[in-house]
């Protein structure tokens, strides 16, 4: 695993219960460069590096995959919905198209 | 006479400097390729292998009417649909109809997602329309479309 990446799940509504349906997006910091620009520091063209895919699972079992391209903005955004079950944890797995793999957990804590 | 003989012979100097150089060529016909070149028609038939496609008003599409920066568009796909195990949403596609590569990404959904949603921000290289396209657990598939006026295109 390369460096880890600056990624964030969150919540939507924060305060939730069990049978709720709720957002969980997630953002991560990802240059998503297509291929296509200069850099202009050297003036080269930057290779492509951009996310391929993504899975979103709880407790280990997936629950969204997603394919993906360098079509995405910069520092992409993803939101699904949830219907929550109970208890468990959230994690999100991605990787892009160099092979970097990197993963982001968080805790779903309903309320009542 | 004169005049004319010398533009020629500036005229082939000239063509066979671009001919020597051929990066040069490519980059003065335009569209350049990027990490995928997949073209929108193409794409539309490896995801429906070639079923038919209905506009459905189930489908509901959210971008911006005009995009300032081509860059970050947000773009939101609602689907009306019970989400359960016999009738859900099986996924989402997001595509472009003017970009060079038209995908921007496929969604797979699952029952536990309770409601057929997505929401991402996805890059622009001109004005065009953006492009939902929902596979539900019976195999039929439906389309939602929306043009998006850019300002500045996202893609160079």
């Amino acid at each position: 695993m390369a460096e880890a990446r600056k990624s964030m799940i969150k919540f939507k509504p924060k305060k939730f219960k069990v049978g709720d349906t709720i957002k969980v997006d997630f953002i991560v910091i990802h240059p998503m460069d297509t291929g296509l620009k200069k850099d202009k520091k050297t003036g080269k063209v930057k290779p492509a590096h951009y996310i391929d895919s993504i899975t979103f699972s709880l407790d280990g079992k997936p629950f969204t995959t997603m394919k993906v391209w360098e079509t995405v903005s910069t520092n992409p955004y993803f939101s699904v919905n949830l219907k929550v079950p109970g208890k468990g944890k959230i994690t999100v797995d991605y990787t892009d198209n160099t092979g970097e793999k990197n993963s982001k957990s968080k805790k779903l804590k309903p309320k009542g | 006479m004169k005049r004319r003989s010398f533009i020629k012979s500036i005229c082939t100097v000239s063509a066979v400097a671009v001919t020597m150089n051929p990066s040069l060529v490519v980059a003065k016909e335009g569209v350049p390729k990027g990490a995928n070149a997949l073209d929108y028609e193409a794409s539309v038939k490896a995801i429906t292998g070639g079923k038919a496609v209905t506009d459905s008003a189930k489908v509901s599409l959210s971008v911006p009417e005009i995009a300032e920066n081509g860059a970050v568009v947000p773009v939101k796909v609602k689907v009306e649909s019970a989400m359960t195990e016999v009738e859900h949403v099986k996924a989402i596609h997001v595509l472009s109809s003017k970009n060079g590569n038209a995908r921007c990404a496929d969604v797979m959904l699952t029952p536990m997602n309770g409601k057929g949603y997505f929401a991402t921000r996805i890059k622009l290289g001109g004005t065009q329309d953006v492009v939902a396209l929902v596979e539900m657990s019976d195999g039929s598939f439906l389309r939602a479309a929306k043009p998006v006026k850019v300002t500045i295109g996202g893609c160079g």
